[in-house]
């Protein structure tokens, strides 16, 4: 397969050079014969590639376009392979996962990115990412691999390398440099704060030198469009809509490690909500009189607490950083149906704190913060309970999943909080108002309308979230109505019987790929341990208190075991902040002419262009005519 | 549905063209020359402006009732002079009274078309409207009490057609093949609902707790599945014309009047009732807070404006007991923005309506509810 593809590179040397001649005046013959003779033993080879990095590294070169020649040969791997090896083969090409979702235009952009990062030595003060993923192994199993360049994306690749590899000498060198900079910055421009003109601000007061303004604005422009929500239907796929389709494609490159910020999904408040209703459980067992058997010491909710608090201010404080820096991308998010939901576990978390606060604090908790903590829960769901009864393409048939539960919570956890804090008026408000969307929302569910386009078909962790509402509803009303009575009882059965319904299914929580949500879905466990434990101090005997003691153990193992895979996943995969695909969509539908360009196998389809290179001419029309014959053949 | 809908059809042409034959006509309907009479393009939805009315009229006698709250302004209102609220009832009854009388007439005349009205999504709604006003009336009649004969009597007269409407309609909903609720839910068919509250509230007051309790649990059973089937909006958005978004007003109209039928079978503002105001004042900010949903329905003055007036009144209605119940200051400001703003809508329209009368009865309804019109355009446009 290399050697076709060497074979066919070196084919195309007049007819690249024609078509070069077309689109740019620089020359190639060079280039492309510098490709044959150290092709075949480079093309895959890390160690060859990266000697041709130190000789990147160094300007005075004297075929200095020989690094794009390597980047035209070489591979990147799948960026979500996460490594920490250096890097070191930044010369490859990125094909695009399915390359009709970039346009030549950032095809470009990405080859420069590669060429940029190959300079290691290079301080770049725009450079935001952290060491990219690159993989020291062979990446032979990367699923872009060594396959023949269609032609009119090959051409372009070198179009654009010739664009920028022209020169010899140091001072051009560095102008490629500063350009390629330039470019690899504009890739993710499109998501940053007002285009990217914020981060100039910054850096620009930082007292760092400004980049000119981006040329290639127009084309950012337009992906700061509103995405309707069915974009997000066609192009995601998963329980939690987060993975790509295959026909679809991403306005940022994929195989590239993003910067962090990008890749850090609101769902990491996922991990705040799981902590700290930790803590609210571990002072229910410390305080409740039916547990006081088990002689459990306040202090572990103290120590909880702390370690909840510090969590929930480091993620607020990243995710402010992301508010403020890269807000195309929480828009993005916020506009995403199931990562709106989202949007309400800080506030719960809040209230979640403020709930597991030690009894010595929160006894000087003072009515004026529910206030507060309860006005943002207001707007939000303000906003998104009117998008569900009038807006046309949110309506709550088409977008109704089990993550809309974390909408509905927020007011039972604000009730709960209210009642505990003294207040009367405010806690019935967010009651009722929640009582009567979770009734929606319940049948809405258990109807999994033919219209619904966001159920997950199997069993996923995220169904857990049912237990949540009923289970918070029944504790924020026994604290309303002062004792534990028919109302919470009622409202406790049901979440006790979907608990049981969920858990006897454990078996079917299988095969899913590991993310932050699964955080949030714990904390309806933690709450129906909360509840059994209320219940048990209000009807107490054995068959209560050991329901609670099992029940509060299978929540507490639960998020330990999620914390080891979660450290697990952070420190020896990395793969815990993965690109965060399901905000990178492109607001259009890829056309479908070019699927052809979609190359799954490598050998059949070299050969099929191959063929077709050979019968067309030698001209660069000929060229035309084989990419036409090439898609007439691939439909 | 489609035979009536090409008989009606048919119909239309002939009513067409006989109109300027009869003379008769003019004394019985007293118009113009116009190319249909008023007869014809009259519809139950305009017994909307009498819903206002009564609605204004039952919440100024609340307001007006002597009340034990400390809150001054809220004792000022108390001092609203008997004889304007007379005056306001009457008012109200003179209205009430000619659209009945209008709609008798054109069940004589146009029976069709009114059967057409019945068999439409959103007119058969509509024809809950005159009952609950006379009911409305009946609450806020200054000289009559509730425990007297002649008002048990006139709730009999009111309540039997709205059972036998909530009968036909409710079975429709879930056994009638085209009319299941999934495809005609529209949020008029909240009407009904509070056409089975209004009926409830007024049978609280007579101190028949069962009728009442039967009414209410009727209503709210309904209002349950109509909620939940409303908010899930199914079949989207184009079941209702862009000229009737004021009736998503009817959103909250629905638990205000729940509130205000359970405070009067329970007797105080407790819990539940409690509950039901804070939706319905929730649904109301929602709403208030979508000024854009309405835009497209503001540009023609229509009779589908005064949908707007009932809800307001009956959410001040909530508001007031509220205040009564809870005595707190901002209960009272609540009430009274609430109330100021119902006297101010309904006075706006009033004043609309005034300035627009030629544009209050047009010759092709935009709206539907003139049933052959409606049936025409929605044949024309292949709905």
């Amino acid at each position: 397969m290399v050697e076709q593809c060497c074979k066919w590179v070196d084919m195309e040397d007049n007819k690249c050079q024609n078509l070069l001649k077309q689109d740019s005046p620089e020359e190639l013959p060079s280039l492309l014969k510098y490709i044959e003779s150290k092709t075949v033993s480079g093309f895959d080879d890390i160690e060859e590639c990266g000697s041709l990095n130190q000789q990147l590294q160094s300007t005075a070169r004297t075929t200095p376009t020989s690094d794009p020649v390597c980047a035209l040969a070489k591979r990147q791997e799948d960026a979500s392979q996460a490594t920490n090896s250096e890097r070191l083969h930044s010369v490859s090409i990125s094909m695009p996962s399915s390359p009709l979702g970039n346009d030549l235009e950032s095809n470009r952009k990405v080859l420069l990115m590669d060429n940029d990062e190959m300079d290691v030595s290079r301080k770049n003060p725009n450079f935001r990412d952290t060491p990219v993923d690159v993989s020291s192994k062979q990446p032979k199993q990367a699923k872009f691999h060594s396959q023949p360049i269609p032609v009119a994306v090959g051409i372009a690749y070198v179009d654009a390398v010739c664009s920028t590899g022209k020169a010899s000498g140091p001072s051009e060198g560095q102008l490629r440099n500063s350009r390629i900079d330039e470019f690899k910055d504009k890739s993710f421009d499109s998501f940053k704060t007002w285009s990217g003109r914020l981060e100039r601000q910054l850096s620009h007061l930082r007292g760092k030198q400004c980049d000119p303004e981006p040329e290639v604005n127009t084309t950012q422009n337009s992906e700061i469009e509103v995405l309707s929500v069915d974009r997000y239907f066609d192009a995601l796929e998963g329980p939690e809509l987060d993975t790509l389709k295959d026909s679809e494609g991403l306005v940022l490159p994929e195989d590239k490690q993003w910067p962090f910020l990008l890749r850090y999904p609101i769902s990491a408040f996922g991990m705040c909500l799981g902590v700290s209703s930790q803590a609210i459980l571990w002072k229910t067992l410390a305080t409740s009189t039916s547990t006081s058997f088990l002689h459990i010491n306040l202090s572990v909710n103290l120590v909880l607490w702390c370690i909840s608090i510090g969590l929930t201010a480091l993620i607020l404080l990243i995710y402010s950083l992301k508010f403020i820096l890269y807000f195309e991308a929480v828009r993005r998010e916020y506009y995403h149906p199931i990562r709106v939901n989202f949007f309400f576990a800080p506030w719960i978390a809040f209230l979640f704190l403020a709930l597991g606060a030690p009894p010595s604090l929160a006894k000087n908790l003072h009515a004026a913060l529910w206030y507060i903590l309860m006005s943002p829960i207001f707007c939000l769901e303000l906003k998104i309970y009117g998008q569900w009864m009038s807006g046309g393409q949110r309506r709550l048939s088409k977008v109704a999943n089990p993550s809309n539960h974390l909408a509905i919570v927020g007011n039972f956890v604000g009730a709960l909080l209210g009642a505990s804090m003294g207040l009367k008026e405010g806690p019935i408000f967010f009651f009722s108002v929640g009582l009567a969307h979770y009734i929606v929302l319940f049948v809405t569910l258990y109807q999994r309308l033919p219209t619904n386009e966001t159920l997950p078909k199997e069993l996923h962790p995220v169904f857990f979230l049912f237990v949540a509402a009923p289970s918070v509803a029944s504790m924020a009303w026994a604290n309303i109505q002062g004792s534990f009575d028919y109302g919470s009882r009622v409202a406790y059965f049901i979440a006790l019987f979907l608990y049981v319904s969920l858990a006897v299914r454990a078996n079917f929580f299988k095969g899913f790929r590991f993310s932050l949500a699964w955080w949030a879905y714990t904390f309806p466990m933690t709450g129906a341990s909360i509840a059994t434990i209320r219940y048990s101090s209000v009807v107490k005997n054995p068959v209560t208190q050991s329901l609670s003691v099992i029940l509060s153990a299978i929540s507490t193992l639960t998020v330990t075991a999620l914390l080891i895979t979660t450290i697990l996943h952070a420190f020896v995969f990395r793969d815990l902040f993965p690109n965060d695909i399901a905000i990178a969509i492109t607001t259009k539908r890829p056309k479908k002419s070019k699927k052809q360009f979609h190359l799954s196998s490598g050998n059949s389809d070299a050969k099929d262009i191959e063929a077709s290179l050979k019968s067309a001419g030698s001209d660069g029309e000929g060229t035309e005519v084989s990419l036409r014959s090439i898609s007439v053949d691939k439909k | 549905m489609d035979d009536m809908q090409s008989q009606t059809q048919v119909d239309v042409v002939i009513d067409e063209s006989i109109i300027n034959i009869p003379a008769h006509r003019h004394r019985e309907i007293g118009t113009k020359r116009s190319s249909s009479p008023v007869l014809a393009r009259f519809h139950a939805g305009y017994f909307r402006i009498s819903l206002s009315f009564c609605g204004q009229a039952l919440l100024w006698k609340t307001i007006a009732e002597p009340t034990g709250a400390s809150f001054a302004p809220r004792r000022l209102l108390s001092m609203f002079p008997s004889k304007a609220f007379a005056l306001l009832w009457s008012i109200a009854l003179f209205i009430l009274v000619t659209l009945s009388l209008l709609y008798i007439l054109r069940c004589f005349f146009y029976f069709r078309m009114v059967k057409a009205e019945f068999l439409h999504h959103v007119g058969v709604n509509y024809l809950f409207a005159p009952w609950i006003s006379w009911l409305l009336l009946l609450q806020s009649a200054p000289f009559l009490a509730p425990k007297t004969f002649p008002y048990m009597v006139l709730w009999w007269v009111f309540i039997i057609p709205v059972v036998a409407l909530d009968v036909k309609i409710y079975g429709q909903w879930f056994t009638k093949g085209k009319r299941f609720l999934s495809t005609v839910a529209n949020p008029t068919s909240q009407l009904s609902v509070i056409g089975n509250l209004v009926g409830a509230r007024a049978a609280a007051e007579m101190g028949w707790k069962e009728s009442a309790m039967c009414m209410f649990s009727l209503g709210m059973a309904h209002y349950l599945v109509l909620f939940v089937t409303l908010y899930q909006r199914f079949s989207g958005s184009d079941r209702l014309p862009a000229m009737l978004r004021p009736v998503f007003f009817l959103f909250f109209a629905a638990p205000s009047m729940a509130s205000l039928a359970w405070d009067s079978i329970s007797g105080n503002f407790d819990t539940p009732s409690k509950m039901l105001f804070f939706l319905s004042l929730f649904l109301f900010t929602s709403l208030i807070f979508r000024p854009t949903l309405f835009k497209k329905s503001m540009k023609r003055f229509n009779v589908a404006w005064w949908a707007y007036s009932f809800p307001l009144t009956s959410l001040a209605l909530a508001s007031s007991e509220y205040a009564e119940e809870v005595n707190g200051e901002i209960a009272h400001g609540l009430m009274l923005v609430l109330s100021s703003l119902s006297v101010l809508v309904s006075l706006a329209l009033t004043a609309f309506t005034a300035l627009h009368t030629s544009m209050l009865l047009p010759d092709n309804d935009p709206i539907f509810l003139s049933a052959p019109n409606n049936l025409q355009s929605s044949a024309s446009k292949g709905k």
